[in-house]
């Protein structure tokens, strides 16, 4: 593992990714002292004012107000902390889950990866957007909630590629070995399998996190994700609906935001797999 | 070859109700653990508590969960989905009326899809170790992290509100109408004779085609390339070089017959995607069809709507899934023994 550190960091995918997503995280992490206002302070006197360097603009908000006269610039850096959190939380939830059932599936086999196989099969049925927009109709909205929702649909992506893994890995002569020395199943499983699909799983997380910033837009787009008090880039879209004729480019930020992030991990993504060695086709990405 | 494929298609085909059964089962106990009562949301404000939990017993609120969702199940084999609370409805005449516009437009983006992604599939092979490998790869990772309601809003802005290109609401100009006969409308205004209807029908379908398509064509085009990539390392490839044939040749008539395999298998995965992906493009294009009856169900917390669409989505994932599961036996002459 020490010597992958320097190999991977050489890849210019890789170092592109980690940037995009460095400097929304600085966004993120930084918004109060970032931004040149409270996110939720309308001045209605000044609704709808377009960019600084467009004709009416004013210097005081660099990327215009929406149509409450509410600051776009410090809004969308405020929804970088909805966005990035949601991404963090969601992809490490999804993908402990997704990982424990199929180290369970793989190493054991018979009835415990039937069971199993069968559950990502139901699962696979759901549209993803469906299940999600169902699954906070039950769990209603929140922060916590569209963190656990994506983590309830998307446990299956990482299911679906790992099982494979494990299963080719659990066959392994050295895995017997383990077993013959007299290692416990855990013990087997945590020295033996987890290290040799590392490099899947990380590669896995960092695509996952593209897919959740997707998914929270979409669900605080359909106005099912956080409060109307947190700014959220799904909403930020929303509400631009509205004043399309007037403010296209109200519209334009938030949809380049959630790009450029969604992006950035995928960059990240590709270059891992490709620098890792990680087996794994477009189809598995899906 | 009959004889080996139909006992697998039927198995596949029973796995398919069998998993229909626990999404239904699913579906239900999800929805019913949530804090709203349909039953008060059905009354008049005024109604008393006394007449709530008559309503509730009336609707079967108050047996335990199990009872209610075979009830719940009954009704659905006899055809029966209920009625809608907010619409006052039968919940089957709304999807009925809707379903169709939704599978139009997925139909519709799933080929605009496939081509894009098979041309630039091929493309990228095509530049496989020349200098524009680089430049195309990261188009194609630009095109992955751009989701399709993304690039309805892009579009909506580009060439409805800048360029006034097309049209950008419903199915139709709003001065026109049509009788539905099968409720897909370019079918209809075909079998109708009207070509003012067919033609105002495709332009409000260009713009929606379009942001699915590009939606989910990396992914095709990436598999298409990896696939080909594969099928080029082996023995018979190199055979076809040596007695001859134009690169061409060998990539119509032996490279592609197999690499198209793992891309079809995909492509019935993508249309599970893909179809809900409408829900997100009918809401930004105002399109009437199951994802705008979804939305507004979910805005009305509509129990007996989101159950009954939810089911449906399930529903046509797993018909097409074991569609294309069968398409894939026809083509994979490997598959037919056993």
């Amino acid at each position: 593992m020490m010597r992958a550190w320097p190999h991977w960091m050489r890849s210019g995918r890789v170092i592109t990714g980690l940037i995009i997503i460095a400097a929304i995280l600085v966004c993120a992490v930084f918004a109060p002292w970032l931004a040149p206002h409270d996110p939720n302070e309308q001045n209605l006197l000044a609704a709808l004012a377009p960019p600084a360097w467009l004709e009416g603009g004013d210097p005081a908000f660099p990327l215009g107000t929406d149509s409450l006269g509410r600051c776009v610039l410090s809004r969308l850096l405020y929804g970088a902390r909805v966005a990035m959190t949601v991404a963090v939380l969601a992809s490490l939830g999804a993908m402990v889950i997704g990982a424990v059932l199929s180290y369970l599936a793989g190493y054991f086999g018979g009835y415990a990866d039937a069971l199993i196989g069968r559950a990502v099969d139901v699962w696979m049925s759901f549209p993803p957007v469906i299940l999600s927009l169902i699954l906070m109709v039950g769990l209603g909205t929140g922060l916590r909630n569209v963190v656990l929702a994506i983590v309830l649909v998307d446990w299956t992506r990482f299911c679906r590629v790992l099982r494979g893994e494990v299963l080719v890995v659990a066959r392994k002569d050295y895995v017997a070995a383990a077993r013959l020395l007299g290692f416990s199943h855990w013990r087997t499983i945590t020295r033996e399998i987890v290290p040799g699909s590392l490099p899947l799983l990380i590669t896995l997380i960092s695509l996952e996190m593209g897919i959740a910033v997707i998914v929270e837009a979409i669900l605080s787009f359909v106005g099912l994700s956080v409060s109307a008090q947190t700014p959220a880039w799904g909403q930020m879209i929303a509400d631009a609906r509205q004043s399309i004729h007037d403010a296209p480019w109200n519209l334009l930020f938030p949809i380049l935001m959630i790009f450029i992030a969604v992006f950035g991990f995928n960059m990240l993504g590709d270059g891992l797999r490709r620098t890792l060695d990680v087996r794994l086709t477009a189809t598995e990405r899906a | 070859m009959v004889t080996t494929i139909v006992p697998l298609i039927g198995r596949r085909l029973l796995i398919s109700i069998v998993i229909l059964l626990i999404v239904s089962a699913l579906l239900f106990i999800v929805l019913h653990v949530l804090p709203v009562d349909p039953a008060a949301m059905s009354m008049p404000p005024t109604a008393t508590t006394a007449e709530i939990d008559a309503k509730r017993r009336e609707m079967g609120l108050d047996l335990p969960l199990s009872r209610q969702y075979l009830i719940w199940l009954s009704h659905i084999l006899r055809g029966d989905f209920g009625t809608s609370i907010h619409f006052r409805r039968g919940v089957l005449s709304l999807i009925a009326t809707t379903l169709p516009a939704t599978i139009e437009l997925a139909v519709l983006s799933m080929i605009v899809a496939s081509l894009i992604g098979i041309v630039g599939g091929l493309l990228l092979f095509h530049v496989r170790g020349k200098p524009g490998e680089h430049v195309l790869d990261l188009g194609s990772i630009v095109l992955l992290s751009i989701p399709e309601f993304l690039w309805a809003l892009f579009f909506i802005l580009l060439f409805g509100v800048a360029l006034h290109l097309l049209p950008f609401t419903g199915r139709l100009d709003p001065d026109l109408r049509l009788p539905s006969i099968t409720g897909f409308l370019l079918v209809d205004a075909l079998v109708a004779g009207r070509g003012d209807i067919f033609r105002s029908a495709v332009q409000h379908m260009i713009l929606p085609c379009l942001a699915l398509g590009l939606a989910f064509s990396p992914t095709i085009m990436r598999v298409l390339r990896s696939s080909l990539m594969d099928v080029y390392q082996d023995d018979y490839i190199h055979q076809a070089r040596l007695r001859g044939l134009s690169e061409r040749r060998i990539l119509t008539h032996h490279a592609l017959k197999n690499a198209i395999l793992p891309t079809v298998s995909l492509m019935g995965v993508q249309f599970g995607f893909l179809f809900g992906g409408t829900l997100l493009v009918e809401l930004i294009f105002s399109y009437p069809g199951l994802g705008n009856l979804m939305v507004d169900a979910v805005r009305n917390a509509d129990l007996p709507i989101i159950q009954a669409v939810g089911l449906t989505y399930c529903a046509v994932v797993l018909i097409v899934n074991t569609a294309v599961d069968t398409l894939y036996l026809v083509l994979n002459p490997k598959l037919r023994i056993r």
